[in-house]
């Protein structure tokens, strides 16, 4: 019996192929969309622990416990011992990179005037095995230790109308809580993926930002590259160091640091609600098309229930037809879905000037990443909600009388 | 009878005192006044050295400091404590310009940079070496007078002749025996208080009573206060002329 009823299920799919066509072609979409979207969300944060991993926070953030208390004063002298915490996560195995970092507000005096500019002492050697720092220089070199030299943005270098060879004096609060101004000369432009990386940082070598800041042997933070969970990495690192540097730290994950990156992670909960809604959307035309097919085919109806087929069976076959038209939209949708984001998960979406002088985390250019397990439950849950989106206009079916259904012309 | 004759000359005295006083007030318009603050504050040339004890939430800042001044228009400072060694902050011909042993070039400040705050304390580049000539930059009105420790002063309303004046609005309180501000407050011309100023103890140099250490409180800022602390300060001193000169600034 089941098999007539696919069977049947199928011969009036092909019957009504335009509406067949329809209700698929919305289904089709919704997944499709869905697919897309996923691959988005997962790619943008994939990005954006990359970027906070490379250039902002590392895996994990040591630094001094104060320091977030006091950020929007610019707290610079609230640092951390360097040299001790180097040799403490030297001795660690979760550990894979780490490296030490000064990120100080600043003033390029550029032809009289004042720009703001965000400056970052770095210990290149050490960059160079946390991260693949050399791929961002676009034009010139790394700057060398001990040398008053700077690696600039390219897009601040632009806008300043700086190049290579140029000498700028930077101004900004030390530690001993005064001001300096120190001149550095610019060896190389850097293009980060990420826009605001560009456009308002430059690089300098870690010990003569020191000199500079009058920070001895202190950096500000060290970001660090584990090999396991981020957080339980943090919480053992931070068993281990306190009682070593005999102060407070504060350490923490990478993902409990930036509040985009918890936004992007409640994003992906909201877009799995904003898929149930795109499905239903979409079923909303397979309503339409059943609730219309059973009207159309009431005398149908009406003579399969007089030649003894139960209401049950009615509603099954409605619920079959329901079901196939879902499985094949979704299949399509999904597939096609799939293909969208291997082919842009190649070549990015470029988002440049959208994210111009936006101060996110983000590259310009995104990828959205392509997820098999991912892909398999959108396709089980657009099949899931369709069909189930069905069973309102089939259960209609099974309590139509047959008299009734008869006297339709 | 000899008392009583006594008693009646000491009362006369005092009347007559209090009378050449009152008239002696009444005489002084509020740019006499103004005119004699700011030769008390202006010298031919002086030396100085002291320190800037800055209070904030994160504890106290002390910075010490050498400055020379001549006329009402020219001064240098040069900051001796370790954090800021070789640091010079040259006031000369309306212009303000910074040295920093690490920078290769001069750094000329100039409109809003000048408000800005002098080694993280309260005090502005402005403020200390602000020129004295206020009458070229402010209408001031004497609006009546008040004790302040222990002294009658004159209260003064300064407001602004032009726009680039660092505070708009001003209210200080002048001695009425020695000239010196005891207490400025300082506004925008709606009347925000931006900065406070008193005088905690003076000095005499020269026969003149001077401030020698003075607190500065931005209003911008919480829970900050600078003192301003003198150690020394020599008037009329010699002084090479080319102190006050941009090459001088770079040697």
């Amino acid at each position: 019996m089941t098999m007539k009823l696919i069977h049947v299920a199928f011969r009036n799919i092909s019957r009504n192929r335009r509406r067949s066509l329809l209700s698929g072609i919305a289904i089709a979409v919704a997944s499709m969309s869905i697919v897309f979207l996923f691959a988005m969300v997962q790619g943008m944060r994939d990005d954006m622990a990359q970027n906070l991993a490379t250039y902002y926070t590392g895996e994990v953030r040591i630094r001094n416990a104060q320091y977030e208390e006091y950020e929007r004063y610019n707290p610079i002298h609230l640092t951390v011992d360097w040299q001790r915490i180097d040799q403490a996560l030297a001795k660690r195995s979760d550990v894979t990179a780490y490296v030490p970092r000064i990120l100080f507000p600043s003033a390029f005096y550029v032809n009289g005037g004042n720009h703001p500019a965000v400056g970052i002492g770095a210990d290149f050697s050490r960059e160079a095995e946390y991260s693949d720092f050399a791929a961002s220089i676009k034009e010139g070199r790394i700057p060398d230790a001990g040398k008053n030299e700077m690696l600039i943005g390219s897009v601040l270098a632009r806008d300043l109308k700086l190049g290579i060879g140029d000498k700028v004096t930077i101004i900004s609060s030390t530690a001993a809580r005064g001001n300096n101004a120190m001149t550095l000369e610019i060896v190389g432009l850097a293009a980060f993926p990420v826009a605001s990386l560009n456009s308002q940082f430059f690089w300098a070598p870690l010990d003569r930002v020191q000199h500079f800041l009058r920070m001895d042997n202190e950096v500000l933070e060290v970001l660090v590259m584990v090999e396991d969970d981020e957080r339980k990495a943090a919480a053992a690192i931070k068993a281990d160091l306190e009682p070593l540097l005999g102060s407070a730290l504060d350490i923490k994950a990478f993902n409990d640091i930036s509040m985009m990156y918890g936004f992007i992670e409640l994003a992906q909960y909201i877009y799995y609600f904003i898929g149930v809604f795109f499905l239903l959307l979409g079923s909303t035309v397979i309503i339409n098309t059943t609730m219309m097919v059973i009207y159309e085919r009431m005398r149908e109806i009406g003579t399969l229930g007089a030649l003894g087929m139960h209401g049950k069976e009615l509603t099954r076959l409605f619920f079959l037809e329901g079901v196939f038209i879902s499985a094949i939209g979704a299949a399509v949708g999904v597939l096609v879905g799939a293909g969208i984001t291997v082919y842009l998960g190649k070549f990015g979406l470029n988002f440049t000037d959208a994210l111009s002088g936006i101060d996110m985390e983000i590259s310009s250019v995104l990828y959205p990443r392509f997820n098999l397990w991912t892909t398999l439950i959108v396709y089980v849950y657009s099949v899931v909600i369709s069909a189930a989106a069905t069973l309102i206009p089939s259960r209609k079916a099974s309590r139509i009388e047959p008299v009734e259904a008869l006297r339709y012309v | 009878m000899y008392r009583s004759n006594n008693m009646k000359i000491r009362m006369m005295a005092i009347v007559m005192v209090a009378l050449v006083s009152i008239a002696t007030v009444g005489a002084m318009s509020a740019e006499d006044i103004v005119r004699q603050m700011d030769a008390l504050e202006t010298f031919d040339t002086s030396y100085a050295e002291g320190e800037i004890v800055t209070t904030d939430r994160f504890g106290v800042k002390t910075s010490t400091f050498r400055s020379w001044s001549r006329g009402a228009y020219d001064s240098l400072i040069e900051f001796t404590s370790v954090a800021e060694r070789g640091q010079k902050v040259l006031r000369t011909e309306g212009e303000l310009y910074l040295f920093y042993p690490d920078a290769e070039e001069l750094i000329r400040l100039q409109g809003a940079a000048l408000r800005q705050s002098m080694l993280g304390s309260d005090i502005s580049y402005e403020d200390m070496t602000g020129e004295k000539d206020t009458l070229s930059q402010y209408d001031v009105k004497l609006v009546g007078n008040e004790r302040i420790s222990g002294r009658d002063c004159y209260i003064l309303e300064f407001s602004a002749k032009t726009r680039t004046v660092a505070y708009p609005m001003q209210k200080v309180w002048v001695d009425t025996g020695t000239y010196m501000v005891w207490k400025g407050e300082f506004s925008t011309k709606a009347g925000r208080l931006l900065k406070e100023m008193a005088v905690l103890e003076t000095m005499t140099v020269d026969n003149r009573t001077l401030p020698k250490i003075t607190k500065i409180s931005d209003k911008m800022k919480r829970d900050s206060a600078t003192e301003m602390r003198l150690s020394r300060l020599d008037i009329d001193v010699d002084l090479d002329p080319v102190i006050f000169t941009l090459q001088n600034l770079t040697w």
